[in-house]
């Protein structure tokens, strides 16, 4: 059995190398109050706020129930296995590279190998149509959501700068920022200095001092491979076991197959499999939190005879309007030696690239993260996204340590042609594998031709030769789009359907717009917010 | 191939095994061999892998490639799926198997003998021209897209090459690095046991 001083095992169903197998005795298998279809950024802190407040709470996780100490690795290629590994066919004219570049599988979903970069989104990011002319206005805006981006802040221990210089919050953050940073996020601040341009250290859920029994980070670098020490959060860490020692049960290793409906049209639970056994789970209220691809495959693979074309979709708009990041990674070579393999891999960032400027000739904006890298994975980019092989990749990766690196994370506008469909191709569990289908749009091409300007700018002026650019994405969103309006949007402003009154979608899916920064910090707070209807509509019945 | 191929001569990461923990190490030390019998390759396939990756990865030592190549079998027997396969691509275990063949036989129609008989030069014209999808009509590629083929020969290889601890002692990446970390992060400071080139490189 666990023992309760250790942090991750005390209050999980995984122990002694025994993984909870015991689906016919399940806490609540008659009934619970609701079912959480996912345990990521969303799922983690939905179950976590509903089982505080007295729900029974049922999380269902497609993946394992990771143990950081004996699963995880320093290792870039045997944590893959972090990743939603199961094929998705992709298409369109910038098909997306999926698995461990934006998607999760197991108990902390994508916070368990995210980079921790921690933003709140502007206000502009909710009102783009007003301000833009272009994509839509979110049916709610920064005020709303402001007072769970600073609840999820403190919850976790954000570290960050005393000053941030851009959008409404301007810091302090709960803990002090991370001291020292590394020598690529030393090069990016120098260049932006010489050029003008502010930077400071990164908002980062990770930590710079003790908190809640974990430590703060020992600069390991491999956050994307899972943090060993657990100085970087998780939901697999911080919320999954305070939910479970609050009465949720998360079985992991079971995968949802199908939203069930009643007569009446309400949802009345969801089917699973486990181990090729097929299993049911009734409850009052269903939350998908199963991010961008699942989702809405779930949604569409669950239409019936009274939801011909997918559960939650008179609109239409289930799986469309699918948004990534635009993530180019900038290099360029020094004198001397940066070793990108050290430290958190995002200490240094710059939102001075963040709003719209008219002059630019295009609308909305970017953050830059002075980024990290370790070789497989720059590698592998080299290879596929930039198409470097044979003599040219080995001179590159032979001075791997005397490169820097920029990031950037640029708003992607939403297009109803960006969407994911179902295929006639079936996965290991009889359901069509899902057809993601992505281009960028003009405005998104222009974005990044001026970044990738700018970032060459910044390492120029910090004393390097720019090398080389590798086209990559980061994060999904959309695909379940808020709204006020039915017959333009999946779910409302609490991330309630408007078509089934008992079935929410909260995660990245709910998105309007993309935002220009890494978005999990907004995932949370809007769970954060959902938790709370959802708790309020309750009180009143 | 026989130029310098290290700034860092005198670093071996495995000398720091002893600091990284216990999975890590099994991890790692694997990659050194000796590796199971195939699952998936046959002979033939198998050496063409072998001489492919040669040229993708720009190195000729064997006890490399040979983890290279059981990591290549490795992917194909696996029953984890492969992230992501564009529209209208066959799954990988088909890409890759029909498309050593349709190589061949292109290594045939252009030049007499297989691939496996024809010279680096006329084996790297084969590469380039997949990669960019420019190899001469075969009914071959409207099932096997060159590209495709390519990439997933390519980005297979170079994962499992830039895994490999001699690579990495090579490159002087830090390699495992828990549960020490790092304690000097700053630009131009090492810590005692990483790489450190050479006194008279400039």
């Amino acid at each position: 059995m666990p023992t309760n001083h250790d942090y991750v095992l005390h209050n999980c169903d995984h122990y002694d190398g025994h993984r909870y197998n015991h689906l016919d005795k399940r806490k609540y298998g008659d009934g619970a109050d609701i079912c959480i279809v996912g345990s990521g950024a969303a799922g983690g802190v939905l179950a976590y706020e509903l089982s505080k407040a007295g729900f029974e709470v049922v999380v269902i996780e497609a993946g394992p129930f990771w143990n950081p100490q004996t699963d995880f690795a320093s290792d870039e290629l045997s944590m893959q296995s972090l990743a939603w590994n199961d094929t998705r066919l992709v298409a369109g004219s910038d098909p997306l590279g999926m698995g461990h570049n934006n998607s999760g599988r197991g108990v902390g979903g994508g916070t368990v190998h995210f980079t921790g970069v921690f933003y709140r989104f502007h206000e502009s990011d909710f009102r783009v149509k007003t301000l833009d002319g272009v994509a839509d206005d979110w049916p709610i805006t920064y005020q709303d959501l402001e007072p769970y981006y600073e609840k999820i802040e403190k919850d976790i221990a954000v570290s960050g700068p005393k000053h941030f210089p851009w959008g409404p919050f301007q810091g302090p953050y709960p803990y002090p920022e991370r001291e020292p940073i590394s020598a690529n996020a030393q090069v990016f601040r120098e260049g932006c200095e010489r050029l003008g341009i502010r930077s400071t250290v990164a908002p980062l859920a990770i930590l710079s001092a003790p908190f809640d029994g974990r430590p703060p980070c020992i600069n390991r670098g491999f956050c994307n491979q899972g943090c060993k020490p657990n100085a970087k959060f998780s939901t697999l860490i911080h919320h999954i076991p305070k939910a479970i020692g609050h009465g949720a049960e998360v079985l992991s290793d079971c995968m949802v197959t199908h939203v069930k409906v009643d007569k009446s049209g309400e949802v009345e639970g969801v089917t699973f499999v486990h181990d090729g056994k097929e299993y049911f789970q009734k409850a009052k209220i269903t939350i998908l939190s199963a991010f961008c691809i699942e989702t809405p495959r779930l949604l569409l693979n669950s239409a019936c005879p009274q939801f011909p074309d997918g559960l939650a979709n008179s609109s239409g708009m289930v799986g469309k309007e699918l948004m990534t990041h635009s993530g180019h990674d900038i290099f360029a070579k020094f004198h001397d030696e940066v070793r990108l393999y050290k430290g958190t891999p995002v200490l240094a960032v710059s939102q001075e690239f963040y709003e719209t400027d008219a002059s630019r000739g295009f609308v909305r904006g970017y953050t830059f993260n002075a980024h990290g890298a370790r070789p497989l994975g720059l590698a592998k980019n080299l290879v596929s996204k930039a198409g470097i092989w044979g003599q040219k990749l080995y001179d590159i990766m032979r001075d791997y340590n005397f490169h820097a690196q920029i990031t950037l994370v640029g708003e992607v506008l939403p297009d109803k042609n960006n969407t994911v469909t179902l295929s006639n191709e079936k996965d290991e569990y009889g359901m069509p594998r899902p057809v993601v289908t992505f281009s960028y749009g003009g405005n998104d091409n222009k974005l990044i031709a001026h970044a990738v300007q700018k970032a060459n700018e910044i390492l120029t002026a910090a004393g390097g030769q720019p090398s080389f650019v590798t086209p990559d994405t980061g994060h999904l969103m959309g695909t379940c789009r808020m709204g006020n309006d039915p017959s333009t949007s999946v779910v409302d402003h609490s991330c309630r359907s408007h078509d089934i009154p008992n079935l929410y979608i909260c995660s990245a899916a709910a998105f309007v717009t993309s935002g220009g920064c890494n978005p999990t910090e907004t995932v949370m707070a809007l769970a954060a917010r959902t938790a709370d209807h959802i708790i309020e509509e309750a009180k009143k019945l | 191939m026989q130029e310098i191929r290290t700034r860092y001569p005198g670093y071996d990461i495995l000398k720091e095994e002893d600091h990284w923990d216990e999975h890590t190490r099994e991890i790692v030390l694997k990659r050194l061999g000796p590796f199971p019998e195939h699952k998936f390759l046959k002979h033939h396939e198998a050496q063409m892998i072998f001489t492919i990756a040669q040229h993708i990865v720009y190195d000729h030592r064997k006890e490399i490639l040979d983890y290279v190549l059981h990591h290549m079998d490795n992917t194909l027997s696996s029953p984890v799926g492969e992230d992501q396969r564009k529209t209208g691509t066959p799954e990988q275990k088909v890409l890759i198997r029909e498309g050593l063949k349709a190589i061949d036989k292109l290594a045939k129609k252009q030049y007499g003998p297989p691939f496996l008989e024809i010279s680096i030069e006329q084996q790297l014209s084969i590469l380039t021209a997949l990669h960019k999808g420019l190899a001469p009509p075969m009914k071959e590629w409207q099932t096997i897209p060159q590209k495709a083929l390519f990439k997933k020969l390519a980005t297979t290889m170079v994962s499992a090459y830039y895994s490999h601890p001699t690579v990495w002692s090579e490159i002087g990446y830090g390699g495992p690095a828990y549960p020490r970390g790092y304690v000097r992060v700053e630009r131009g400071l090492t810590d005692p046991w990483e790489a450190k080139r050479d006194a008279n490189e400039s």
